[in-house]
């Protein structure tokens, strides 16, 4: 037989078949389902960590603001110290 | 590097060409051997079925050689692998969850 090289195909056991395609379509319908979930799951944190960064970030601004202050104090103490 | 560029079009019809007559065996061989199972194969599974449960139960599994045993755990990991095909279909991602 010319066009198969490999001689007649071989007569995979309908188990085996019936397994592979039932693993197949479980495993697609798993990984679409805890994609889904996952997914839920991770937008739930992006919100708390939405929230989370509004207060950090004001924490951050002021505590920044203060060490400013601290400085340009340092700077004008070291330019004219007191008599 | 312009004429590499160049080249590129022609050389993937000529990889096309050199590829379709090997695809094509692999197609007639795929037909028959990836062939989803046929409504009047049902019978032959659940006779399947039922001797890998028998041969559970009663402990036949213990007595074959250590060629079958092993050629038999290779079948069964393939068979295994297709559910992990199937969730990288599922999740629609190759590595991990993109989430």
């Amino acid at each position: 037989m010319s066009e198969l090289p490999f001689g007649p195909p071989v007569r995979v056991s309908p188990l085996i078949r019936f397994g592979r395609w039932s693993f197949l379509a479980t495993g697609i319908l798993y990984g679409a389902f805890h994609q889904n979930r996952l997914s839920k799951r991770e937008e739930k944190l992006r919100e708390i960590e939405a929230k989370e960064k509004i207060v950090r970030d004001e924490k951050l601004k002021k505590e920044k603001a203060i060490a400013a202050a601290a400085e340009i104090k340092a700077l004008e103490e070291m330019v004219a110290p007191k008599k | 590097m312009a004429g590499a560029v160049a080249k590129i079009p022609s050389l993937i019809s000529s990889g096309l060409t050199a590829a379709r007559p090997k695809f094509n065996i692999f197609m007639k061989y795929a037909r028959v051997e990836l062939a989803p199972p046929k409504l009047s194969e049902i019978p032959q599974i659940k006779a399947g079925i039922g001797k890998l449960l028998t041969s559970a139960k009663t402990g036949a599994w213990k007595n074959q050689t250590v060629k079958q045993a092993s050629l038999n755990v290779l079948v069964g990991a393939e068979v295994i692998f297709w559910f992990y095909v199937g969730e990288c279909i599922g999740k629609r991602h190759i590595v991990g969850y993109n989430v």
